[in-house]
């Protein structure tokens, strides 16, 4: 499995730009702020697209499992996701 | 009993006809669960009408809305859970939403979903049903669903979930009728749902049983709990369940290290951890079930409204500008409209308390009941106005689902802070009258920005405090009155941002708490949810905060107005020494002169001060009163003004130094008593508006010695 992962471009979400689409590789953080994350939608292989972002490049917008959700960019970089094209 | 029926029970009633007896009355509870947006508040509105009650569940801050009605000859309790994603251990309410399932066992539990995003409503609704207590799903939202040329197979649905399912359109009410038809038959035994729960996998199902087979040595404990839940919260290391395990459970150390072995050996298998291995097989069972019941029968090209407003109100560079806006519209609206309607209702009650005192004879009595209780009742109602219209503005704000927005544009600012994006609201509101601010602080849903957000408010310069600011800026610094008076209102707000800062910091350290938030679709909330709303806020300030207001007002007028002037004094100057200073109050004032001397205050300002505690305006009229200025004026503000500028001006005692350590004092210490009570009602205990008399004053007196002694040493104090 990981040797797949390997052969795709896997960055935080934080550093894909808006109206790129991506898919979640893995959350990595623990307790509350992961289960918040995995209740909204954020599980392995979920594709999703970044929307935009607030004036200040924070928080953003993304779109997961039909809905339209707002993250901070420090709640982002918790998560690898691979860049679809 | 004799409970008044809504429309569509009037109808079920119509074509049931009233048989048996009332004898034969039933008792049914029915719990009202499902995400947030998902319409549940238009179902709950819908089948309970005007009859809710609205409180606490016990020992926690978190509402419970709660209706009776008579439905044929049942009599039926609808209980509101509220709005969650899931049923973790992390937040307040979903441990009350469990809790009150485990403990209570409603007969059934209506959950309601959106239709058009069921995936993610589904995750909730399974998480129920996973509790043990029979659910009947409501697929709400059913016309915007169907209007996106979706068909969802709701039979086929219920029978891979075990579950019944109803159509619904909660804004209209269609389906209402149908959904209570089906929770009654649930709730009588007449129609089947299913307590099992999703299948979880081949690996995860193991480890499961294994669990249940641990926890079912203890007799007593299988009946309390649906073993089912506990085995795969052990799993998820849910700290609730785990705890119940430890308290209630006879062979805790068994299931838990049976917990413990198992969740291990999952882990090592799917090199993943528990609680997202359950999650994902979660969803993945739901994708399962969706794939079957959801077809797309053409694909409509559907015009995205939400995403065409987005483009313009989350704009990066127009979503300040848009929320400011719409800031400023709420605002005026609340006190552009509502401050003359508030005043309105001022006249009435001193015209009242004049009309009493002509009509009684003098004494404690006519004083207790005019400036004691009518007074105190007046300063209730006339709040009334703001919080009315306050509600209005924001019943619309949070329908359209425009708030989950504004936190969106505004949240980098305040999180420097240690604040909400939503903080911006009761910041907001606060300058206009602290009390509706503080009501406005329910818009965060998370308790420690809440608090915080409360404790801050009344820092803000409010609609009482200005005049006051405003006439020591024209008696003082004529000739720069604007800019010194918009200076002080900034500090306001610099207060307000480093107290928050330092609470976040000290009292209220801690994990952050997520940001993640869903931006729902906008909607166009209906008339009646939104005057239902307005009507519950509304009686709920007059029931719960008025009663404190009321007796903290009447407390405070007696402290000022007792004990009395010595009649018998021959001394022809204590009569012209006015009634306040022998007052509690009073004395007070004077006792603290002393002190008040590090920061240039004398006993008039003393007095004046603590007056104004009742509410800031009267620092005005005590100065006022102080300076001899005739009592009888005082209906006539704009004299009184006038007259107490000119006193303080020609006073040697003061300077414009004296007057700006004043202003800041005056912005910072003891909120007034509307306020603190206010705050002791929404946050439950006397606790937080102590602490804020307590961390207020000694701000306030820090600051206000520092700009007068200092000031004094740069040689300003001339």
């Amino acid at each position: 499995m990981s040797a797949e992962i390997t052969e795709c471009r896997v960055v935080q979400l934080s550093e894909i730009e808006s109206g790129k689409s991506f898919r979640v590789v893995r959350i990595n953080a623990s307790g509350e702020i992961r289960r918040r994350l995995l209740d909204i939608g954020f599980i392995k292989n979920e594709p999703g697209r970044v929307i935009r972002e607030a004036l200040l490049k924070d928080p953003i917008e993304i779109e997961i499992k039909g809905t339209k959700v707002s993250l901070r960019r420090s709640e982002a970089r918790l998560i690898d996701a691979e860049e679809l094209d | 009993m004799n409970f008044p029926a809504d429309r569509v029970h009037r109808r079920l009633q119509r074509r049931h006809g009233r048989s048996g007896l009332p004898s034969g009355q039933k008792f049914y509870r029915i719990a009202l669960a499902g995400n947030p947006n998902s319409g549940k508040t238009s179902v709950f509105n819908a089948l309970t009408g005007q009859h809710q009650h609205i409180g606490n569940y016990p020992g926690v801050t978190v509402e419970k809305k709660s209706g009776i009605v008579q439905v044929d000859d049942n009599i039926v309790e609808f209980i509101d859970l509220p709005g969650t994603y899931s049923l973790s251990a992390y937040s307040l309410e979903e441990v009350v939403s469990r809790d009150f399932v485990l403990n209570e066992k409603p007969d059934v539990v209506i959950d309601i979903l959106d239709s058009t995003n069921l995936e993610r409503h589904l995750y909730l609704l399974l998480q129920f049903q996973e509790l043990g207590v029979p659910i009947v799903g409501a697929l709400n939202m059913t016309d915007e669903v169907e209007a996106k040329g979706v068909m969802i197979d709701s039979e086929q649905l219920s029978s891979i979930l075990g579950i019944p399912f109803v159509k619904t359109i909660g804004s209209t009410g269609a389906g209402i009728e149908r959904l209570l038809e089906v929770a009654l038959k649930v709730a009588e035994g007449q129609l089947s749902s299913q307590k099992r729960h999703l299948n979880y996998g081949k690996q995860v199902e193991l480890a499961h049983e294994a669990i249940i087979d641990a926890l079912m040595l203890d007799e007593s404990f299988k009946e309390r709990y649906s073993l089912h839940w506990i085995a795969i919260k052990l799993l998820e290391k849910d700290r609730d369940a785990i705890r119940k395990i430890e308290n209630e459970h006879r062979l805790a150390a068994i299931v838990l290290q049976a917990a413990k072995d198992w969740r291990e050996r999952l882990e090592k298998e799917f090199d993943e951890d528990c609680e997202v291995i359950i999650g994902e097989q979660r969803y993945a069972y739901i994708h399962g079930a969706i794939k079957e019941t959801v077809k797309i029968a053409k694909r409509r090209q559907v015009v995205d409204f939400t995403e065409s407003i987005d483009r313009i109100v989350l704009n990066r560079f127009l979503g300040i500008p848009v929320f400011l806006g719409i800031m400023f519209v709420i605002y005026q609206i609340t006190f552009k409209l509502g401050n003359p309607l508030s005043d309105g209702v001022s006249i009435v009650f001193t015209h009242l308390s004049l009309f009493l005192t002509r009509i009684l004879p003098a004494g404690p009595l006519r004083e207790l009941l005019t400036n004691g209780i009518i007074n105190g009742v007046g300063g209730v109602l006339t709040f009334l106005p703001l919080v009315v219209l306050l509600f209005l503005g924001l019943s619309f704000l949070e329908d359209t689902g425009y708030l989950a927005r504004a936190a969106f544009v505004m949240d980098k600012f305040f999180h420097i802070f240690g604040l909400h994006g939503r903080s911006f609201i009761p910041f907001m509101i606060s300058t206009g009258c602290a009390v509706p601010g503080i009501m406005s602080a329910r818009v965060l849903a998370n308790q420690k920005d809440r608090k915080v957000t409360i404790l801050v408010s009344p820092l803000m310069m409010c609609g009482a405090k200005a005049p006051v600011v405003a006439m020591l800026v024209a008696a003082f610094f004529p000739e720069h009155a604007t800019l010194i008076f918009w200076n002080i209102w900034l500090f306001g707000w610099l207060m307000a941002f480093v107290m928050a800062l330092i609470f976040k910091q000290s009292l209220f350290r801690g994990a952050q708490t997520p940001f993640v938030m869903e931006l729902p679709p906008y909607r166009l909330p209906t008339v009646k949810n939104v005057f239902i709303h307005m009507w519950e806020k509304s009686s709920e300030y007059i029931k719960k905060a008025g009663t404190v207001i009321l007796a903290a007002s009447i407390i405070v007028w007696f402290l000022l107005s007792y004990p009395k002037v010595p009649t018998r004094t021959s001394d022809l100057s204590a009569e012209n020494v006015p009634a306040i200073e022998y007052s509690f109050g009073g004395q007070l004032g004077k006792m603290a002169e002393p002190v008040l001397r590090w920061a240039g205050f004398d006993w008039k300002i003393g007095i004046s001060l603590i007056a104004g505690v009742a509410a800031k305006e009267v620092i005005i009229s005590t100065l006022g009163i102080l300076y001899g200025i005739e009592a009888q004026l005082s209906s006539d503000q704009l004299h009184v003004d006038f007259m107490v500028k000119n006193e303080i001006k020609n006073d040697q005692q003061y300077s414009p130094l004296i007057a700006i350590a004043l202003m800041v004092f005056i912005m910072i210490y003891i909120p007034c008593i509307a306020t603190l009570a206010m705050v002791k009602k929404e946050l439950g205990s006397w606790k937080w508006p102590l602490f804020q008399v307590g961390y207020t004053l000694l701000v306030a007196f820090i600051i206000a010695v520092g700009i007068y002694q200092i000031g004094g040493l740069l040689g300003l104090g001339g």
